[in-house]
């Protein structure tokens, strides 16, 4: 009996590598290739429990075709799925404990669903609906207040405090670009320049003069634009997003019982590393020239998320072998060879959940420019980090006065630099053999 | 006994298969449009009717039409201009305005004058009209009537939310405005509350 248990193993390694092989539409998105990619999308089969990434996929790839009307369809499509996926699932969870945890319905996780609001909200804004993007604003402030406790996502926060300036509301601009704020430190991470000018800007505005001279003693910036400076003037705002996130591989801990002869399988998702071919653009129109800041690294939400998730995904796979060894043990007892080829099906069937919304960005770089009211020819320029032209797009618009534009930009070529394959197996196994023990 | 057990899981499995397929058709039920029902707890049909209804009922039997009447002689003439939707809900508002329209036109006690983009689409057929119909059927320009008030409003909400339970608060706020002199005649208010549940299981 053994070598068949022996060959199940190999098989089972096997079908860890085919996770390895790149996903045509990945391929599609890195060469700039939108269409083809939502082509490829509509062939590949996704099964009713993965409706929500079918839809979160779509609607990047038509907002890349700046299709931003059906984007959003898509997009409403996923939160609708979403909302009824909250309740639980017991005949999921089940499945969960007896198969696989990629047989649950795919449930995003917060950090992705606060981005399913946001590039909704960027959709209506290149529209040029900035009630829409209110709307979808004021839900956000919902979803982020359900959950996040600590550590919102900046962004989100931030985008929000564009939407409330753009729509001439800057008390509720400024309790954004406060969160916003907020979340950098809660983090650890630098507050963006533009943050920090705003912030000045703002509550200078509001006249909160402790708050106001807190920010200007910790960020030491000698020159800000004023909100009088600003009112008779245009803004251009652009978004480009970098990179794509991160794609979850699975790796297996294979065990042998020497008195059993039973396979023991744990199956668990792990993170690659990826590295964007942009570092950073930048934004002219002649007479000025600015360069972006990155306001999201999405790729360490996704990392920080999935070592969230680790301690109940590890013990829904101890809990899977058990059951699993029951049932081989069970239907030994009836015949041997009826054992053997349940172990071996139990064994295949241990598969990591590497579901994920692939088609997100790996960071998101912002960039702001006042305009004077009137004609304007723009250049904005894709640089890597030797400060070399990646790309370049180039248009016109005409500024008026109060009116905020905004333009976003996917540019998702990138490539996985190494995989944390070792790194996952050396954190976890010791919880792993200590939960099997 | 062995034919008897064959028939009874046959029968058994006939309906098992036809309530599994009976419960994957699409069931379609025709309801009267007055008809109340709740799926999702947003903002529906049902709201923006009731609220309409209530609000010009309102408008409608306040004195300011009494004193209006008196004073130029004539039935007031009244046009809906912007209802601002500022709920964290995408609420269709035409919906809304046209059921107040619907009401105010119905109530025989105002009259009712069409809105800006309604006016643009008509004049551009009235300048048709003065290149391709005969003198006799022809609208001139010029001859149409002015609003006297204009009804304008906004639609607030607050939502407040534990777990699976959501508080929502609409506050619909419309206000009647004097065209020629930006006197406020009427100021209306109605507040909608609803508890909504969310379930915490599915299949």
């Amino acid at each position: 009996m053994r070598p068949l248990l022996l060959s199940a193993m190999l098989i089972s390694s096997g079908c860890v590598s085919m996770a390895y092989i790149q996903d045509p539409l990945e391929q599609y998105l890195i060469s700039q290739q939108p269409e083809l990619a939502l082509a490829e999308l509509e062939q590949q089969q996704y099964k009713t429990r993965d409706q929500t990434l079918y839809h979160l996929n779509k609607a990047v790839l038509l907002r890349m075709q700046r299709k931003f009307d059906e984007s959003n369809v898509e997009l409403e499509t996923a939160k609708q799925i979403i909302t009824k996926l909250e309740a639980l699932s017991l005949r999921e969870q089940a499945t969960a404990i007896t198969v696989n945890d990629a047989m649950r319905s795919y449930l995003p996780p917060p950090f992705e669903r606060a981005m399913l609001y946001s590039l909704k909200i960027i959709n209506y804004l290149e529209l040029n609906d900035i009630k829409g993007a209110r709307i979808e604003t004021l839900q956000l402030d919902v979803f982020l207040k359900q959950n996040f406790e600590k550590k919102e996502p900046p962004f989100a926060r931030y985008l929000s405090g564009l939407v409330f300036e753009a729509n001439n509301e800057l008390s509720d601009a400024l309790i954004s670009y406060r969160k916003a704020y907020q979340a950098y430190k809660a983090d650890n991470l630098d507050v963006p320049r533009q943050l920090q000018t705003d912030l000045l800007r703002l509550t200078e505005y509001q006249g909160l003069a402790d708050e106001h001279q807190g920010y200007l003693k910790e960020f030491n910036l000698k020159r800000w634009t004023k909100q009088a400076e600003l009112k008779p003037q245009g803004e251009l705002v652009v978004i480009v997003f970098n990179g794509l996130a991160p794609r979850k591989h699975e790796t297996a801990i294979n065990v042998q019982d020497p008195s059993s002869g039973q396979l023991h399988r744990i199956a668990i998702p792990f993170y690659e590393e990826r590295s964007s071919q942009v570092d950073h653009f930048e934004l002219q129109n002649g007479i000025d020239k600015n360069s972006s800041e990155a306001f999201e690294q999405i790729d360490e939400k996704a990392y920080a998320n999935l070592t969230e998730q680790m301690p109940g995904i590890i013990t829904r796979a101890v809990a899977r072998v058990a059951v699993k060894n029951k049932l081989s043990d069970n239907m030994a007892d009836k015949n041997p060879l009826l054992g053997v080829v349940t172990n071996i099906a139990t064994f295949i069937s241990e598969q990591a959940d590497t579901r994920a919304w692939y088609s997100l960005p790996q960071q998101i770089l912002i960039s702001r420019m006042i305009l004077q009211p009137g004609k304007h020819e723009i250049d904005i320029t894709l640089k890597n980090t030797a400060n070399v032209t990646v790309a370049k797009k180039s248009s016109k618009l005409v500024a008026l006065q109060q009116q905020k534009q905004f333009y976003s930009w996917h540019w998702p070529a990138s490539t996985a630099t190494s995989r944390r394959d070792e790194h996952a197996r050396i954190t976890y196994s010791t919880t792993i053999r200590h939960h099997i023990d | 006994m062995k034919n008897k057990l064959t028939g009874v899981i046959t029968l058994a499995s006939v309906l098992v298969v036809g309530g599994v397929l009976q419960g994957c058709s699409t069931s379609v039920e025709r309801m009267a449009a007055e008809e109340s029902v709740d799926l999702s707890g947003d903002w529906n049909d049902t709201d923006s009717r009731l609220v309409s209804e209530e609000m010009i009922a309102d408008v409608l039997s306040r004195p300011w039409i009494s004193s209006f009447v008196n004073g130029q002689g004539k039935q007031p003439a009244v046009i809906v201009g912007e209802i601002r939707n500022l709920s964290y809900e995408h609420i269709n508002v035409n919906t809304f305005v046209g059921d107040m329209e619907r009401e105010l036109i119905n109530s025989g006690k105002v009259e009712f004058v069409a809105s800006s983009s309604e006016r643009g689409e008509i004049r551009e057929e009235r300048r048709d009209q003065e290149l391709h119909s005969t003198e006799a059927t022809r609208n001139a320009m010029g001859r149409e009537v002015g609003a006297d008030f204009m009804l304008k409003g906004s639609i607030n909400s607050i939502l407040d939310t534990e777990g699976k339970t959501q508080v929502r608060y609409y506050q619909i706020d419309l206000t009647l405005i004097s065209m020629a002199d930006n006197r406020k005649v009427w100021v209306g208010q109605k507040k909608i509350k609803k508890l909504v549940k969310k379930p915490g299981l599915r299949w």
